[in-house]
């Protein structure tokens, strides 16, 4: 059968059907311009490339918020939300910051999603008293003297100094083994759990093992877990961490136990997923493993009607373990502080408003207590604020105590 | 027009609507895991309007436009052999091109335009861009041009000059947890040759081992040594931050006795440092194309056992394309650095490489003219598509796009938008040999 | 803690660098524990290394089929393998749901998913070769258009796999309960890797003979030798070529699932993989099937190695310095180029 699409045919033909489906089956629909002000909140996070899962959800928990706000027809204005990708890269991060600040009517930002994006725009934001709310970048590095961040999460340094003397303290571990997966994230708890380990007394030998490529697109075969736990069964420490990610977490469980190893697992909030115990085979390799969640008391995430309205809404499901719950407080607490203050001024003013209000209110969201220092960090060391759960049957643990 | 016969035009219908399907696929609804088909479903059934006259599925919508589509490229194709006006437009057009001081015109015109651009473009989205997204990947392309382009070596790991240029900028500022070696930190400006100077070095180290290489096993090794280079960067924490990245590496300052200048937040000062480099190195690499040294590269290039048995080392000559086309990158990283003042290394990655290789093979690999019109089409196209998406578009099909793009270009025009007049002659004839299997 | 202290330095290296007031006793005290670890876990770790390897080696022969018939490197084979993963993976969730299969129904299901992969995999490397490579072969194109042509159709495939199936990871539902089947030499083997062996060693046997014994196995050879000629012998040049990608693809999207089985799916699940699986074809010398598979096995083995001498993160480095080391003491491989010529 041979097909001849000459040159004129098949490049007419592709561009053509690009260029003419594109615009005319356009998904977006443009509401008509309302009486009221029209406010932008501006979303910045990795919307294309390899991190663009993050960027997606976390605009879905934000749209959720301003949809619904601006849904209840009370607001003496309309909000919109325009997002700017910055695919997670500090060198893009700059140019995006500054298309923003450039938006006349922007009053805020949630963002960025990475910390590298987000320390590289940070001086833009900070220069026109834009307030940027970020819903998890952790680095502890980013909050240092700029009062218009704010962070949504408790930095990896109170989640890993609790789940070290979870370890250390209240298991009585004298060696630990700690496990980073490379990654901004795993390499950043790892490092504190380990440091704060060696802090408490015990003995502490750290380790590296990359992610495999089904779970994050990383480097790692699953041979390498295997051989990992080989030598964790040889060293025999009393305690084992994994700073790292659920889809990885489930590797390491059923390697750890056919290895043998009797001793405490415990792994940080990237764990704390579904996905972990749907993809830990044999799902009893999990029994026994802790995890920890950066936040007590409440579930962390979108659930019943909000969770519908989300997945109704973007297509896809919430996951605690990519922000979308924090995106969707921030989006309301914003909606609070533009009620709250005074919108006469024009948005100069409103700006360094929002910023003085963020700074002294607090909120009550799906993540739960929030509340902001004068750093922009959460209140609160974390005491008691870190949630630690043991897994105890087939589903994710909910039963938790907090220290 | 001529009538073909059932099969042939079945066959044709059915290419058409598979086409036409893909299209619609593309440009419509995700899908997720655990509903794979939900989205071609939906992009297959949703109805949409054709064009504001009436409701149809979008797979009728896809597959009217795909037939009309051919139609119009069949009568076009009659028309196009036979039209004398464009006989005469075609062979003025290569009049001008081919003509030996249209390129060097041509890039006066663009320096000069390039020069005046921060006066025209007021849009600070694009401000930045042109200096972090275009300018620096002009560099990156120059630079790789010279080691593929130029001496035929295929590297996929050119990240890693880039990386080697960006981390020791950070180090001689200070902003890495290892202290720079004469102790003090000194600002970026000054890091410049530094930089420049240990890419240069990486280069040379990359190539001593590849002498007895060739082709896809240099291909392998050079992307080896990308991966080795990024992984030191995301595992020596001590050393360079590790995953979390480094401190806060400063912006470029001169302080020259009565001259005091601070870059800053403003991209236009970092625009006119870049441009007048990126002026600096065509005006190297120019030179060293028509050189001696760039004689050596075509000689390596096209046959490289007959250059040997010419006198020319073949070591000596490939080892010197990897550092020159280093010192590109190199420099490239410090622009990076010193502009973001952030770095991590997710940054330099295998993917960047591969992109870096797609600009020069997209422009036309071998000539200066070509891979940097490249990297500025290439580079401004995505960049639009990041600030402006058209309505409908969806952000994270950018690269769907970007790969059929390659695979139409490889197959209409491969070797590049502008290609190097001596590449064009040699590639045909290597082609022809290789087939050969002699 | 991780700024400017030194003794951080060794976190992330996974071994400790003799400080000075340590002795060389130090060193080679680390030296001897790692080196114990490795004697006491050898045949532990060298099975789980062949599992990876026998993996890499499948993948890695679809890399060497396509470079000896076209000298191309199919850099979207990465995809082809990623299809096949999902295709297991949709096929045995539809097939499973709630259940957990045992006995025979295991068997037989993950025979339904290495077909389901192999299949899907052959399917699309078909179409790759029609719409990404033939058109160039047409036009003779230079080399380097298909290798651009290659990461074109990878991007493209990569990009709407992500669209249509999600960013996140997924997990294939088990057709089977992984348990430790017996212990040899004090290493324990697993379902897992019984299944592997035996399922990749009957297909890397059958394509062994394939290729060396049927006459379709001969027009591959002799269009991986000299195509003008292997033409006038009246060797169909396109359907041999086409039917290579169909091997290499059966291989590729078999191992795909094989893969995801441990594992499970994601999107750009292939890069890496392939990526490695392309260096043990060139450590095996690129164009020999049979050193792929000694490539793969080696690099696999290399992988469990490394993480307990050194540290899961230095795989690739450890890997690539016996790549470079292979190379410049043999520069066509360990098992030298089958149709033996220098680029």
């Amino acid at each position: 059968m041979k097909i001849r699409l000459n040159k004129s045919v098949a490049a007419l033909a592709t561009g053509a059907l690009l260029l003419v489906g594109v615009p005319v089956v356009g998904l977006s629909s443009v509401s008509s311009a309302a009486a009221k002000p029209v406010y932008v909140i501006g979303y910045q996070g990795p919307l294309t490339g390899s991190a663009a899962q993050y960027g997606l959800n976390e605009l879905g928990g934000l749209n959720l918020a301003i949809n619904n706000a601006n849904a209840t027809g009370k607001l003496p204005f309309t909000l919109k939300v325009k997002s700017y990708d910055d695919q997670g890269d500090p060198t893009l991060a700059p140019a995006q910051a500054q298309a923003e600040v450039a938006i006349p009517n922007l009053v805020a930002v949630v963002g960025a999603a990475f910390s590298g994006a987000t320390h590289a725009s940070m001086p833009y934001w900070y220069n026109s008293h834009i307030a940027a709310i970020t819903p998890s970048a952790t680095a502890v590095t980013i909050a240092t003297g700029k009062n218009n961040f704010f962070r949504m999460v408790f930095g990896d340094d109170v989640q890993g100094t609790t789940d070290a003397n979870f370890l250390v303290k209240t298991k009585g571990a004298k060696t630990v083994t700690v496990i980073s997966d490379g990654s901004f994230y795993g390499a950043g708890i790892a490092g504190v759990v380990s440091g704060a380990a060696k802090a408490a007394g015990a003995t502490v030998t750290s380790d590296a093992l990359p992610q495999t490529s089904s779970c994050s697109g990383g480097v790692a075969s699953v041979s390498e877990f295997a051989a990992e736990a080989t030598k964790i069964k040889t060293s025999k420490p009393d305690a084992v961490f994994y700073g790292g990610y659920a889809c990885d977490f489930a590797n390491l469980l059923p390697a750890l136990k056919s290895a043998g190893y009797k001793g405490t697992v415990m792994s940080g909030d990237g764990s704390y997923d579904a996905v972990l115990l749907k993809t830990t085979t044999p799902k009893s390799a999990a029994l026994g493993a802790y995890l920890s969640a950066a936040n007590c008391g409440s579930t962390g995430n979108l659930t019943g009607t909000l969770a519908k309205q989300y997945k109704k809404l973007t297509g896809i499901e919430p996951a605690a373990a990519l922000y979308d719950a924090q995106a969707y407080d921030a989006g309301n607490i914003l909606v609070a502080a533009l009620q709250k203050i005074s919108l006469t001024g024009g948005v100069s003013a409103i700006r360094p408003a929002i910023i003085s209000y963020l700074h002294s209110g607090s909120w009550s969201g799906v993540t739960g207590k929030i509340q902001f220092q004068a750093n922009g960090n959460l209140v609160g060391t974390g005491k008691g604020n870190i949630a630690i759960y043991k897994v105890t049957g087939k589903k994710l643990p909910t039963a938790h105590s907090c220290y | 027009m001529n009538f073909p016969t059932i099969k042939k035009f079945s066959t044709q219908a059915l290419t058409i609507l598979l086409l036409s399907e893909l299209a619609a696929v593309i440009t419509g609804p995700p899908g997720s895991a655990d509903a794979p088909w939900s989205g071609v479903q939906g992009s297959i059934t949703q109805k949409t309007s054709f064009f504001g006259l009436f409701i149809v599925g979008r797979w009728i919508f896809f597959y009217a436009i795909g037939i009309a589509c051919y139609v119009v490229a069949l009568s076009l194709r009659k028309v196009n052999s036979k039209t004398s006006a464009l006989k005469t437009f075609r062979s003025s057009y290569n009049s001008i091109t081919d003509n030996k001081y249209f390129k060097p015109l041509a890039l006066v015109a663009v320096a000069i335009l390039a020069i005046l651009l921060p006066t025209i473009i007021s849009d600070p989205f694009w401000r930045q861009a042109m200096v972090s997204q275009i300018a620096v990947f002009i560099l990156l392309a120059l630079g790789l041009n010279v080691v593929v382009g130029f001496a035929g070596l295929l590297d996929l790991g050119f990240v890693a000059f880039y990386a080697v240029g960006a981390y020791a900028t950070a180090w001689c500022t200070g902003a890495l947890p290892m202290p720079p070696i004469f102790g003090s930190h000194i600002n970026p400006f000054f890091t410049i040759p530094i930089a420049i100077g240990l890419a240069m070095v990486s280069g040379v180290i990359l190539g001593i081992p590849t002498l007895r290489l060739r082709g896809d096993y240099l291909a392998i090794v050079t992307l080896g040594f990308g991966e080795i280079i990024t992984l030191f960067a995301n595992n020596l924490t001590g050393v360079t931050g590790g995953a979390q990245g480094t401190k806060q590496i400063p912006h470029f300052s001169l302080h020259l006795g009565p001259l005091k200048y601070i870059w800053g937040l403003d991209p236009a000062p970092y625009y006119y440092l870049v441009i007048g480099f990126v002026i600096f190195f065509i005006f190297i690499f120019f030179s060293l194309e028509h050189s001696r040294v760039g004689r050596a590269w075509t000689a390596i290039r096209e046959d490289e056992v007959a250059a040997e048995s010419l006198g020319i080392n073949p070591l000596k000559y490939k080892v010197m394309a990897f550092a020159i086309g280093a010192a590109s990158a190199g420099f490239a990283g410090v622009m990076t650095a010193a502009q973001s003042n952030y770095l991590t290394p997710a940054t330099f990655t295998l993917y960047l490489s591969i992109n870096i290789l797609v600009l020069v093979i997209f422009g036309g690999m071998g000539s200066i003219f070509g891979v940097v019109f490249g990297a500025i089409v290439i580079q401004t196209i995505t960049m639009y598509l990041i600030h402006s998406p058209p309505a409908g578009y969806q952000a994270q099909d950018l690269y769907i796009y970007i790969g059929a793009l390659l695979v139409i270009m490889m197959i209409f025009r491969p070797a590049g938008l502008f290609p190097a007049r001596r590449r064009h002659r040699a590639d045909s004839d290597a082609s022809r040999l290789e087939d050969s299997n002699v | 803690m991780r700024w400017g202290n030194p003794s951080a330095f060794s976190f992330q290296l996974g071994f400790r660098l003799p400080k000075k007031g340590h002795t060389l006793h130090g060193f080679l005290s680390y030296l001897h524990a790692h080196f114990h670890a490795l004697r006491l876990e050898f045949w532990g770790l060298l099975i789980g290394g062949i599992g990876s390897g026998i993996i890499y080696a499948m993948v890695a022969i679809g890399y060497t089929m396509v470079y000896g018939v076209l000298r191309l490197i199919n850099f979207a084979h990465s995809e082809i393998f990623m299809t096949g993963a999902f295709a297991g993976y949709f096929t045995l969730n539809y097939l499973i749901g709630d259940s957990s299969p045992s006995g025979i129904t295991s068997i037989l299901l993950i025979v339904v998913g290495i077909l389901a992969g192999g299949l899907t995999g052959s399917f699309f490397a078909v179409v790759l070769e029609r719409v990404a490579y033939r058109p160039l072969r047409i036009r003779k194109a230079p080399k380097i258009a298909y290798l651009i042509s290659a990461i074109g159709a990878s991007y493209f495939l990569l990009n709407i796999a992500a669209k249509e199936f999600g960013r996140i990871g997924r997990g294939i539902t088990q057709p089977y309960e992984n348990h430790t089947v017996f212990t040899i030499f004090g290493a324990t083997v697993q379902m897992y890797n019984i299944i592997i062996f035996i399922s990749a060693g009957i297909m890397l046997i059958i394509v062994d003979r394939l290729v060396n014994k049927t006459k379709l196995g001969r027009s591959i050879r002799s269009v991986a030798q000299d195509s003008e000629t292997a033409s006038l012998m009246g060797v169909d040049i396109d359907k041999t070529i086409a039917m290579t990608f169909v091997i290499g693809g059966f291989l590729g999207g078999a191992a795909g699932f094989l893969y995801a089985m441990n594992v499970g799916v994601l999107y750009s699940m292939g890069f890496t993989p392939a990526l490695k699986a392309f260096t043990a074809a060139v450590l095996g010398g690129i164009g020999n099937l049979r050193g792929a598979v000694i490539g793969g096995l080696i690099l696999g083995v290399t992988e469990s190695f490394t993480v307990v001498f050194f540290s899961g993160a230095y795989t690739d480095v450890v890997a690539f310095a016996i790549l470079v080391l292979v190379l410049m003491f043999r520069p066509t491989g360990i098992l030298g180029e089958l149709i033996g010529r220098s680029a």
